[in-house]
């Protein structure tokens, strides 16, 4: 295994649900020693599902677990003792949480007077709505993100997944390289007061932009581009696969050139020398007739193949892939290898995706599954605190820790 | 620190990107590195996409060129012609990092592939942000953000069943490989720091929007199914949108469930819901369409504000569905500095814009720049900095290169 990026990195992590351990898991890709702290002892299902495949396979991958009671005095004495030999502490409470532990920024500076202190709450640690409680779809609903994916009948649609997690974990990831490249030209740390709901409301800026300068009210975009304008531009039904009928492909075709292209794709049919159809600013305006027009090609045909046709002739398109077509069957990424195979415990194997970023000398990697609750207790509370057997027997028994 | 422009400051970003690639290098200016953003003399393409100031289309007022763009610097130089890459070539000696996202194999084409690059500047970072990456059988493929939402499986999951799937909201595919490109380069820079060497990033944007969409993969991998598309049902279940009295709300029934059922039964609406047997979450979850139905009918009395404070009041994670139009005025966005007003002189005009989602204590997020305009500082940049002669730099201008 080659060298990795962030060697040498160790995170203190508190987060928990998605968007912390989003964060923490490209950190820990790239080989940040990433150690999470959790409850142990929970009988009741996870909502997440089981621990080392599915979602918490694909999040905890790469980080280590141990099971510290935060509840008793003695579980956070031995959290701040990891805090002092660690380079950040991340969290995704509320502010009041980290605080009410003693494990706030200003209380660790004390045990690591260069510790960085990520926080990633949903509304952010200041603010009238500070202690809302939120997740990423609550999250999506008051960004405007529900609401402005209506579907055909105008209803809100948004969002069948949290993608505010994910908003929240790459710049989560994101805050703690540049604190920690702070440290490293300055020697300081620092805390960075993360909001996820202001994650999202950055991704939609220029339509911000759009309403603080022209004051224009923003209707749900549906199928119109969101980048360059472009017609034909949306979704169209192929042919069905054996009993699966939801088979469709996108088409976006931004320019006069790729028209061109277009038209010579699907064979030059007479419609598609409509004067109505000439120039981008009519085939927009004309939008539900070429949509039906272009529909009824699509539906005469495989979405595979309907899909090969346009990109031979260099037009933008592409299968909807579900997920099995996704994780199973689509070649750019099973000849990437992006989908990565990891050992189960006691046999067995499970996919995660993989490493979305490939570096050429520090490439990062998928080393370890994800650790059951607790599983390394006693690299954490031995190797690193340096504890005996008997005194992490006795930190069990007093239920400062949980024993695995 | 207090004067600096932030934790970057000192490094030194070279933005060969087109719109795909725009917010990487947006993230990196904002932190404080220098970041020359390198377009044609023609202007970058998406100073032609709208919105524009007051609607009035040019290639200086684009609200979509802005936002990206932000604390950036213009140099015009026409990398298509080998004299225009020579100076290129100048530039990378002295930079830190390069982000590009032309087509794979156009770089090689301008003789500015990462062999040259590297040559020339061991110490260089090289970015490089593709749809499909470089390799593979589809690297040659056309795709805009729409297209790769459909490849990366995002967009199968957006919308209710039996009907078209809904299109995410403001180019997903391209922020997401964009946060991972600007994550990538900062993870290159600390493996810079011991190795003195720099490195290429084949950063797929396929690959990066894939990994946003994770129950889709855990799905398939962890339990052998195929994700189908459940309307506002969130796939874990615990989160639906319902219809009250003025709007809608997003019902959340992983809180404490005895406030929000007492509340309910005070109504008189629980129907059902009083059962022990709901208090358990797997039941809430597996019966979800039937809990959601009667929670529908008990929130349509409610208006959609009242119902949120008083749900946060008892800790209950409801939320209103709001209009993008509320945000400017949303009191928790205001009182935290969100928007930032930067001045355009040359409209005679202050435009506030959002802001960086991360307030740090020590190393400041800042806006020290508006947006350029197009070429604003060519010869800042080469004359000034670089130290082509005045003549030279006439030259350039004259034969179109700048």
């Amino acid at each position: 295994m080659g060298r990795m990026a962030l060697e040498g990195v160790r995170i203190l992590d508190f987060t928990w649900v998605v968007a912390g351990p989003v964060a923490t898991r490209i950190l820990a890709d790239q080989g940040a020693e990433v150690i999470k702290i959790e409850r142990g002892g929970l009988a009741e299902v996870s909502v997440l599902g089981p621990r080392r495949t599915g979602l918490q396979g694909e999040l905890h991958r790469n980080k280590r677990s141990a099971a510290i009671n935060m509840a008793d005095p003695r579980g956070v004495q031995v959290a701040r003792r990891l805090a002092a030999i660690s380079d950040l502490v991340m969290d995704n409470f509320s502010a009041r949480v980290m605080r009410g532990w003693g494990m706030d920024y200003q209380s660790l500076i004390k045990v690591k007077p260069d510790i960085i202190c990520i926080s990633m709450s949903g509304l952010g640690h200041t603010g009238p709505r500070c202690n809302y409680v939120s997740y990423g779809p609550t999250l999506q609903a008051l960004a405007g993100f529900t609401r402005m994916m209506a579907d055909e009948r105008g209803e809100p649609a948004g969002y069948g997944y949290s993608y505010a997690d994910m908003a929240g974990g790459y710049t989560g990831a994101l805050a703690a390289l540049i604190a920690l490249w702070h440290r490293k030209r300055t020697g300081q740390g620092q805390f960075v007061d993360l909001s996820q709901f202001e994650a999202l409301v950055g991704l939609v800026g220029p339509a911000m932009l759009d309403i603080s300068v022209n004051g224009r009210s923003q209707a749900p975009p549906g199928w119109k581009s969101q980048e360059a304008p472009a017609a034909p531009h949306g979704v169209y039904r192929c042919r069905p696969r054996g009993d699966d009928d939801d088979r469709r492909i996108v088409i976006a075709v931004h320019t006069q050139a790729e028209w061109a292209r277009f038209v010579g794709a699907i064979g030059n049919p007479a419609w598609t020398a409509d004067p109505r159809f000439r120039t981008l600013y009519l085939r927009i305006r004309n939008s539900d007739d070429l949509d039906a027009h272009v529909g009824r090609w699509a539906s005469e045909r495989d979405a595979e193949e309907a899909a090969s046709t346009l990109q031979r002739c260099e037009v933008a398109a592409g299968v909807v892939l579900n997920g099995a077509d996704l994780c199973a069957r689509d070649p750019q990424l099973r000849e990437r290898g992006f989908f990565a195979p990891v050992k189960l415990p006691g046999g067995g194997l499970t996919h995660v995706p993989g490493v979305p970023m490939r570096l050429s000398a520090t490439p990062g990697s998928i080393r370890t599954p994800a650790p059951e609750v607790g599983e390394d207790n006693d690299y954490v509370l031995g190797q690193l605190l340096k504890l005996s057997r008997a005194e992490r027997d006795e930190l069990i028994a007093q239920g400062a820790v949980w024993s695995r | 620190m207090l004067n600096s422009r932030g934790a970057l400051e000192g490094l030194r970003v070279l933005d060969l990107t087109d719109l795909k690639g725009h917010l990487c290098c947006r993230l990196l200016a904002e932190m404080g590195a220098d970041v020359i953003k390198v377009e044609p003399p023609g202007g970058d393409p998406a100073r032609r996409i709208g919105p524009f100031v007051d609607e009035r289309p040019h290639r200086d007022r684009s609200l979509f060129f802005w936002f990206y763009n932000l604390n950036k610097r213009s140099l015009t130089l026409d990398l298509d012609r080998p004299e225009g890459a020579a100076t290129f070539r100048r530039l990378a000696a002295g930079a830190d990092i390069v982000v590009e996202s032309f087509k794979p194999g156009t770089l090689a084409r301008m003789g500015l592939e990462w062999d040259v690059l590297h040559a020339l500047n061991p110490a260089l970072i090289l970015c490089s942000i593709a749809p499909f990456g470089q390799t593979g059988p589809y690297r040659d493929l056309e795709a805009d953000d729409s297209v790769l939402t459909a490849l990366s499986g995002m967009l199968y999951v957006n919308g209710f069943p039996n009907e078209a799937p809904v299109r995410p909201l403001g180019l997903q595919a391209y922020h997401s490989a964009c946060y991972y490109a600007a994550i990538a380069t900062m993870c290159a820079l600390f493996a810079r720091d011991s190795s003195g060497e720099g490195q290429w990033i084949d950063l797929s944007m396929q690959e990066a929007a894939a990994s946003a969409v994770e129950h889709v993969s855990a799905g398939y991998f962890g339990a052998g199914l195929v994700e189908p598309r459940r309307g506002t049902l969130h796939w874990s279940r615990f989160f639906r949108v319902g219809r009250c009295r003025d709007g809608y709300v997003m019902h959340c029934t992983l809180g404490d469930w005895t406030s929000l059922v007492e509340w309910v039964k005070g109504d008189r609406k629980a129907q059902d819901l009083v059962g022990e047997e709901w208090n358990e979450l797997a039941r809430r979850r597996d019966d979800a369409e039937h809990l959601f139905d009667v929670l529908d009918d008990w929130v349509k009395a409610y208006s959609r504000d009242v119902l949120l404070e008083r749900a946060q009041l008892l800790r209950l994670p409801y939320a209103s569905v709001r209009n993008l139009e509320e945000l400017p005025d949303d009191e928790q966005l205001n009182s935290r500095g969100y928007f930032h007003d930067v001045e355009h002189p040359e409209l005679g005009r202050t435009i506030r814009y959002p802001g960086a989602p991360y307030l740090f204590s020590g190393s400041p997020w800042r806006v020290w720049r508006r947006p350029p305009l197009l070429g604003e500082h060519t010869v800042e940049i080469l004359g000034d900095e670089l130290g082509i002669s005045a003549k030279e730099l006439a030259m350039l201008v004259a034969e179109g290169l700048i």
